[in-house]
């Protein structure tokens, strides 16, 4: 890397953490480092909890699959701005009366301290894994750009981001997130430039949307009813909704940003903020997936995307010269695949359909023939490491960011990553200590103690999870593909935490006792129904056998809607019970 | 900490703020509501014609 993308990449990450460090260097109370100081405006709050919500793995992994799949996970997201709309009208208002640091103390009014408590641990749980992958994954770039050892690199990017939140609590997060977000941005836009400006002459942008849209990389919107299919338009909408009304409603990584806006007002505006650009921002990102997709169809990929496996097969006595002579076919099918692709860009202006036809077939067989190559590749990667995770596509955008883009703005990407990697990482770990401290450690063991006493315990909390992070990064690499790991885990436990949540706003006559036995009856469900699903274990069914096949997004509805019915049921069940409470 | 107070007449009191564009929240969440629908038809329309 050149010694100016050096200066631009040092310069913007110490920039923003002086500044968080400076801005917030009167933090010293427990409200303050736990809630801030309730002075955000609403585009603040809609910043911050973008930024909170888009991670780095958003920006790397987001693009490769648009790479490999197309555009479909924009679907993902369709669910968001209704879901904003549900909590500004009938969530906000409530935390906002009742005053509360996190959302989970609301419960224990509603319902009992089992509820709260219980709940709180769900979170604990889904969060703390996810904040391991969203330090793995700007770790995957430095150890590729700086060739250091991947657990080492994850060792030392999560002390930083968690020595940088242990000094600052909220109000940091709070106050960084808007200059990263920015950076975020504008760093995005001019990926996406930069890639259109480097289209061959003779190709225009039209030709380059025109060409991916017939290699099935833009379809954005899927109507098919399939339950099997991890992105319809319908998962989205539904299941998604549930996702989102969870993830804002009641994570609370996100209900700490909006929780410390200036007024309700404030607040709710921030919601409609998210909800008006979150999905033509992941559009975007997507988008530039796609632009990186056709870039390499006129400039050559690596055969395999992960440097990491590159350099270790290239020094294995046994398999580096079969990867040699894999990668000369790359190399020859490269150049005719790019000469056919040439010829079929200039045939889609033609209209003839049938020649657009067979020139499509032919461009499709080469497409076959090289992912061909790469999985032989990726075979005699694991042949010769036998550990090695041969899943490339979170290596894509940071190759053509790394090896493509001009001086200077291959430092801006990077900052642009890293950005997105403090900003999601700190939030998550203040809110970890958040309700470490609130729901589990000042509730239920250490009730009377000084303010000096609760933030320091704050601080060694915030520590304590950023070391627990650290250690699930170090297994992150075995998942397939970040992004969907992130929210496969959160998908887990979802559903189960807004059924609580739902059952406490609107099924008013449901007692403690009942819904908190139908949340561990609903978690459990939850949990074999994954694991039947990821295994496909045939279950008997009326002499029956059924394999189990949904996409994780449905997870989040059925753990909702299981805990709400069998509230209801329990409730009727338990009512004398409830009535000694 | 632990607040037990009955919220059910909470959004009624607290729907009196009124947002700074378009007078009143209900206006403003279909604002949002529709500019989604409308994105939606976009990607519809982008998806069928590029397809």
């Amino acid at each position: 890397m050149a010694l100016i993308d050096w200066i631009v990449l040092v310069g913007t990450i110490a920039g923003i953490i002086i500044y968080g460090i400076w801005k917030t260097r009167n933090v010293n109370t427990t409200q303050s480092y736990l809630q801030g100081d309730h002075d955000l405006k609403w585009w603040s709050i809609g910043l911050s909890i973008m930024a909170t919500q888009a991670s780095a793995i958003t920006f790397l992994s987001t693009p490769g699959q648009a790479y490999e799949d197309g555009m479909g996970f924009a679907q993902f997201y369709f669910g968001l701005p209704l879901a904003m709309v549900i909590l500004s009208v009938f969530v906000l208002p409530i935390y906002y009366k009742l005053k509360v640091y996190t959302a989970y103390e609301y419960l224990e009014g509603r319902f009992n301290l089992a509820t709260r408590t219980f709940t709180a641990i769900l979170f604990l749980i889904s969060r703390g894994l996810a904040a391991g992958l969203t330090i793995f994954a700007p770790a995957i770039i430095l150890s590729t750009i700086l060739g250091w050892q991947l657990n080492l690199t994850i060792l030392v990017l999560g002390a930083g981001v968690t020595l940088y939140t242990v000094s600052g609590g909220t109000k940091a997060v709070s106050v960084t997130q808007f200059h990263q977000m920015v950076i975020i941005l504008v760093g995005m836009v001019i990926a996406a430039l930069v890639l259109v400006f480097k289209l061959p002459e003779n190709v225009s942008f039209t030709d380059a949307i025109r060409f991916a849209g017939s290699m099935d990389k833009l379809q954005v919107v899927d109507f098919s009813w399939d339950l099997s299919n991890r992105y319809t338009f319908w998962s989205g909408m539904i299941g998604g909704v549930f996702l989102f009304l969870s993830y804002f409603g009641t994570d609370q990584s996100q209900v700490q940003r909006y929780l410390s806006g200036k007024t309700l007002t404030e607040s709710r505006l921030g919601l409609m903020f998210n909800g008006l650009l979150k999905v033509p921002m992941q559009f975007l990102i997507l988008f530039v997936g796609v632009l990186v997709f056709v870039f390499f169809q006129f400039n050559k990929s690596p055969l395999h995307f992960n440097e990491g496996n590159i350099n270790a097969i290239k020094t294995n006595d046994t398999y580096a010269l079969q990867y040699e002579a894999l990668n000369k076919e790359h190399e020859i099918l490269f150049a005719r695949k790019k000469e056919v692709i040439h010829g079929y860009i200039n045939q889609l202006k033609s209209e003839n359909e049938a020649v657009i036809a067979t020139s499509k077939g032919e461009v499709k067989n080469l497409m076959k023939e090289e992912k061909e190559l790469r999985e032989r590749a990726a075979t005699l990667i694991k042949k010769a490491q036998p550990s090695a995770s041969t899943k490339d596509t979170d290596y894509v955008f940071i190759t053509f960011i790394r090896d493509f883009l001009p001086v200077g703005i291959v430092g801006l990407l990077l900052a642009v990553i890293f950005s997105a990697s403090m900003s999601s990482t700190s939030s998550e770990l203040n809110s970890l200590a958040t309700t470490t401290v609130i729901d589990i450690y000042k509730r239920s063991f250490v009730k009377e103690q000084t303010d000096q006493h609760y933030l320091f315990v704050s601080k060694a909390f915030t520590l304590l999870w950023g070391g627990i992070a650290v250690l699930f990064a170090f297994s992150a690499r075995l998942f397939e593909n970040l992004i969907q790991a992130v929210n496969i885990v959160g998908s887990l436990f979802y559903g189960t935490i807004l059924g609580i949540f739902l059952v406490g706003f609107f099924l008013k006559s449901v007692k403690g006792n009942a819904v908190f036995w139908s949340a561990i009856l609903t978690e459990l469900l939850i949990l074999v129904i994954f694991y039947l699903n990821e295994t496909g274990t045939p279950i008997s069914l009326g002499g029956r056998e059924i394999v189990v096949s949904i996409g994780y997004l449905w997870l989040n509805l059925i753990g909702c809607t299981l805990v709400m019915i069998i509230s209801l049921i329990l409730n009727k069940i338990l009512v004398p019970a409830s009535k000694k409470l | 900490m632990i607040k037990t107070e009955n919220e059910s007449s909470l959004p009624e009191k607290f729907n009196e703020d009124v947002p700074p564009i378009l007078g009143t929240w209900n206006k403003l969440y279909l604002f949002v509501l529709v500019f989604h629908a409308l994105l939606i038809i976009l990607f519809y329309l982008f998806t069928k014609a590029f397809s």
